[in-house]
């Protein structure tokens, strides 16, 4: 029974074969304990031998079944060979968490490729090494009794059990058995080497391939925020975070907890990055509105997403929402926060509560331990763990002979903490995917901002109603400008999320498949993104309609400036021949455009015009869709001819209003006669002095409705506009009063001062 | 909470270890809470980080919430300062990085506390063992404690050099900001009393 140890085998101060059972849950074979040495705290380390390998004892072992506190390599592997019962073919019941834990954490110590290694080498050494227990046994395969054989089974037996229990280690390395297989091959067993045979195992694509379009059942959803439904919503961030989530190995874990940084670790650093985007995204919705009632109606959304995602158990994604919607840029919006409805304020307390950090996240812990079936753990929580256990305890313990062994401790600790994380590869996602409101998400997620920006806007929202801070005027803030990043990710996924986000959109919304989208459509779409330009701006050819390019090209120019990089100052103009059917002016040199066709160049990016011999004089930076001053007039009045362009953005911005005005103007004179181009420049920006109702020669009732229709909504804009500056100055006779009250009370200090001195 | 049914020493001070990764927030935490027993600690139960202390013959209970693996987070950064009674903000002597974001870290805090100033915050520089490896200066960290208006302790986690120093440090500063604060309320409810309304200058 007793083997001479192969190898690497671990020391032999440890002798004296001896009575089995002498601890708990004994094995069945021989053990042996024997002396005391020191090392660790001060208790004495006791050394057992077993299977003919010792290892260092530990007295209240945390895995069932053997209780390892250090041992080899060889050691553990060759314990865990013993778990299996070669006969029934499969593992001891009792004994079945050692191999497991093993297997589950191995990563953490030594690579995949060591301990099929050191498995190879186990098996070659049954024939020269282990001596059998059989007396003149011919060591044939046949041999039920023979030690040797039985060794080989339970090694092929662990094998298969690994195969089966964590079919992702094989996927991320299909070669990882090749060798194993082809020395079993050799031996002609065809029952053991169906036992290793890797290739009936389920399909892990996804773990390679960074996307994997899941089927889609075509059903249509809105993409517009405001009407997507909560549940909806909840169910596809879980389905994005299961997705992230299960890429992430052992060894991304251990690399963090290692290092601490998400270099070379793009799996978290994916995972981290959907966190923090969403976790903005949610603020950055909150505060795109401008009244209080739309903030807090926004903040209740939100809200009930929360209740979706705590039924499915996803509670990395609630802590997202929570701590989004918790954060102190939304919490000290006291105006929007006496619009939510109670029970939502409940709600949110509640799941603060749960998931609140004190007493080392007990609640959240709790509630984890009482879920079953799919939940998503919250990844930071248990980064944590992985961290203090690494910093608590070392990776390899020394033992009495000085030999360097690996710390089984720690490894059953860790495997506690894998238990939970790996549990999601165990479940399958109880929701449908739904990729193009997925990738709609995604692209929303994907925009940075930072906490200073943020709380600027929550700032200049609702003022700090004290007196040392008097309101900031709220800036106009165009999404393009206002970003700048945290850590952008790399621009091919960007791209690819803007192609597929694109994609979706057009499928939804492009109802006439003729590969543009409407003015109208797009402005609901814009919901979805706070910080969006208008229309006009995307529509880079001023066509009246976006095409599935432009609409890329933005995005993606969009993002490349949110990253604050390089790229944007060596931003070329990327001017191409245009044949102009209107009047059009020359940004560099102001000269009229002249010719019939192929009059001048237009830059595809911005918009820009110029003279072929101005164009590479042009000292203009180029820069997204933003048109100014004389080019803009052009742009707009293409545009107006478009029947379906009815203007209604969400938040009037100043330039907005400017661009507004100056269309009025501009209609006046395209719809008209035919005026001399050279009169178009001087225009003043003063709208009301334009009679434009009076000369209007319209030739079609389309254009009046149209334009009708604008001037409704103008006028709605105006009553907005004016409720506002109503709003500001009841906020400045706030002010007014603070600061005579301010005033009142030093006076009261003084005299009271006086008071007491006489 | 506080539901602890066997021993409910009175106060519990709240600390947060803040820091960029890798300064060593985590194994000054441990040496703090378990010196040599750190094998016994269990990453996952309630009270890991909780600790009687006698502060100044007084009994008191220390609750520490380290970071650690959450920097990056930092979406929600925020959400955990707000529960911080005082802060140890952590940098590592030999990482010039991490001295620079010990400036972001107190400007968070600050912004959490309602930009209270005065909020109990200890500036630690660690790996003080690593000496020859510096590329913080004492006197360019203490310069930075002397501006913000706070202390500056240099530890080492490995070797035990200022651990108890600074923990003690902040929990004195906790201490002393409750009192105050009580003392504060008291005053001003008697004030109130006297339907008399006071400014503080």
């Amino acid at each position: 029974m007793q083997a001479e140890s192969g190898g690497n085998a671990t020391p032999t101060n440890i002798i004296t074969p001896a009575e089995a059972g002498a601890h708990g849950s004994s094995p069945k074979r021989g053990g042996s304990v024997s002396g005391t040495s020191d090392s660790g705290r001060g208790t004495p380390v006791r050394h057992v031998l077993q299977h003919g390998v010792s290892f260092v004892e530990e007295e209240k072992p945390l895995v069932p079944g053997i209780p390892v506190r250090a041992g080899s390599l060889h050691t553990l592997v060759v314990l865990a060979a013993h778990c299996f019962d070669e006969k029934e073919g499969e593992v001891i019941t009792d004994k079945r968490e050692f191999p497991r834990v093993l297997l589950l954490v191995h990563e953490w110590f030594i690579t995949p490729k060591e301990l099929v290694d050191e498995i190879i080498d186990l098996y070659r050494d049954c024939e020269s090494k282990i001596s059998c227990s059989v007396v003149n046994c011919d060591h044939s395969p046949n041999s039920g009794q023979c030690t040797r054989q039985q060794l080989k089974r339970k090694l092929c037996l662990f094998v298969r059990f690994w195969i089966d229990e964590f079919a992702e280690h094989f996927h991320a390395n299909e070669k990882l058995l090749v060798d194993f297989q082809r020395l079993v091959a050799e031996e002609g067993q065809p029952d053991l080497l169906s036992l290793v045979d890797t290739s009936s195992m389920p399909s892990y694509d996804w773990i390679r391939s960074i996307s994997v379009r899941a089927p889609c059942r075509g059903r249509k959803v809105s993409l517009v925020f405001t009407n997507i439904n909560p549940y909806e919503l909840a169910e596809q961030l879980t389905y994005i975070e299961y997705k992230e989530f299960r890429r992430i190995s052992v060894f991304d874990f251990k690399l963090y907890a290692q290092t601490t940084s998400l270099k070379n670790n793009p799996k978290l650093e994916r995972s981290i990055a959907l966190f923090n985007g969403l976790c903005q995204w949610i603020q950055c919705m909150v505060l795109s509105k401008t009244t209080p009632q739309e903030r807090s109606d926004v903040i209740v959304k939100f809200a009930n997403v929360a209740q979706r995602l705590r039924q499915l158990q996803n509670y990395n994604t609630l802590m997202a929402i929570v701590g989004g919607l918790t954060h102190s840029a939304l919490a000290r919006l006291n105006k929007t926060n006496s619009c939510i409805p109670p029970e939502i304020h409940k709600l949110l307390a509640e799941y603060t509560e749960l998931l609140s950090s004190n007493n080392n996240f007990s609640n959240y812990r709790k509630a984890l331990a009482q879920s079953t079936g799919f939940y998503i753990p919250i990844l930071g929580v248990h980064l944590k763990d992985l961290i203090l256990l690494h910093t608590a305890l070392p990776d390899r313990v020394e033992g009495s002979t000085g030999a360097s062994m690996i710390n089984f401790r720690k490894m059953s600790q860790l495997s506690q903490t894998f238990n939970v994380l790996v549990q999601v590869h165990k479940n399958a996602v109880p929701v449908e995917a739904n990729m193009d409101l997925i990738n709609t998400i995604r692209l929303s997620l994907d925009l940075h901002y930072t906490e200073d920006e943020i709380y600027e806007l929550s700032l200049a929202r609702e003022p700090r109603n004290s007196v040392s801070s008097p309101s900031t005027p709220t800036k106009p803030v165009v999404f393009a400008d206002w970003v700048a990043g945290v850590s952008p990710p790399n621009p091919e996924t960007i791209n690819k999320h803007v192609h597929d986000m694109v994609d979706a959109v057009f499928k939804n919304y492009d109802h006439d498949k003729d590969g543009l989208i409407s003015q109208a459509e797009f402005e609901a779409i814009a919901g979805n993104f706070p910080f969006i330009d208008s229309f006009c701006v995307l529509d880079a050819d001023q066509d009246g309609s976006i095409s599935k390019e432009e609409m890329e090209t933005y995005f993606i120019r969009a993002n490349r400036n949110a990253s604050g990089n390089a790229l944007r100052s060596s931003f070329k103009h990327d001017f191409h021949e245009k044949t102009y059917f209107q009047p059009t002016f020359c940004s560099h040199c102001t000269g009229l455009l002249w010719g019939l066709i192929k009059q001048g160049w237009k830059c595809k990016d911005c918009g820009l015009n110029a003279h072929k011999h101005c164009k590479d004089l042009v000292v203009m930076e180029c820069r997204k869709g933003i048109h100014t001053s004389n080019n803009t007039l052009q742009q707009l009045a293409q545009q107006l001819k478009s029947p379906t362009s009815t203007s209604s953005p969400a938040n009037l911005t100043l330039e907005a209003k400017r661009k507004m005005s100056m269309r009025q103007k501009r209609t006046t004179y395209t719809k008209g006669t035919q005026t001399n181009p050279a009169d178009i420049c001087p225009l003043s920006l003063d709208v009301q002095s334009i009679p434009y109702a009076d000369d209007y020669s319209l030739q079609n009732d389309d254009d009046v409705n149209d334009l009708a229709q604008e001037n409704r909504s103008l006028k709605a804009k105006c009553q907005c506009q004016q409720e506002e500056i109503h709003m500001l100055q009841n906020h400045i006779g706030n002010i007014r009063q603070h600061t005579i009250s301010f005033i009142l009370d030093q006076m009261d200090t003084l005299h009271m001062q006086r008071d007491s001195q006489v | 909470m506080s539901k602890n049914k066997a021993q409910p020493p009175s106060v519990v001070h709240k600390v947060i270890m803040v820091g960029s990764g890798g300064v060593g927030k985590s194994a000054l935490t441990l040496q703090f809470m378990y010196e040599e027993f750190v094998e016994d600690y269990e990453p996952t139960k309630a009270d890991s980080y909780r600790k009687k202390v006698v502060l100044d013959s007084e009994e008191v209970q220390i609750d520490i919430l380290d970071t650690a693996g959450q920097e990056d987070y930092a979406a929600i950064r925020d959400n955990y300062f707000r529960s911080g009674e005082g802060f140890l903000c952590v940098f590592s002597i030999t990482e010039l990085d991490s001295f620079q974001q010990t400036v972001e870290f107190r400007e968070q805090i600050l912004r959490v506390k309602q930009s209270d100033e005065n909020i109990p915050f200890v500036l630690v520089g660690n790996k003080e063992d690593l000496n020859d490896k510096r590329v913080v200066t004492i006197e360019a960290a203490e310069e930075r404690a002397r501006q913000w208006g706070v202390n500056y302790v240099e530890t080492s986690a490995k070797t035990k050099h200022n651990v108890d120093k600074s923990f003690f440090t902040l929990l004195r500063l906790i201490r002393d900001k409750k009192l105050q604060e009580a003392a504060l309320n008291t005053q001003t409810n008697k004030k109130k009393d006297k339907k008399r309304r006071c400014v503080v200058l």
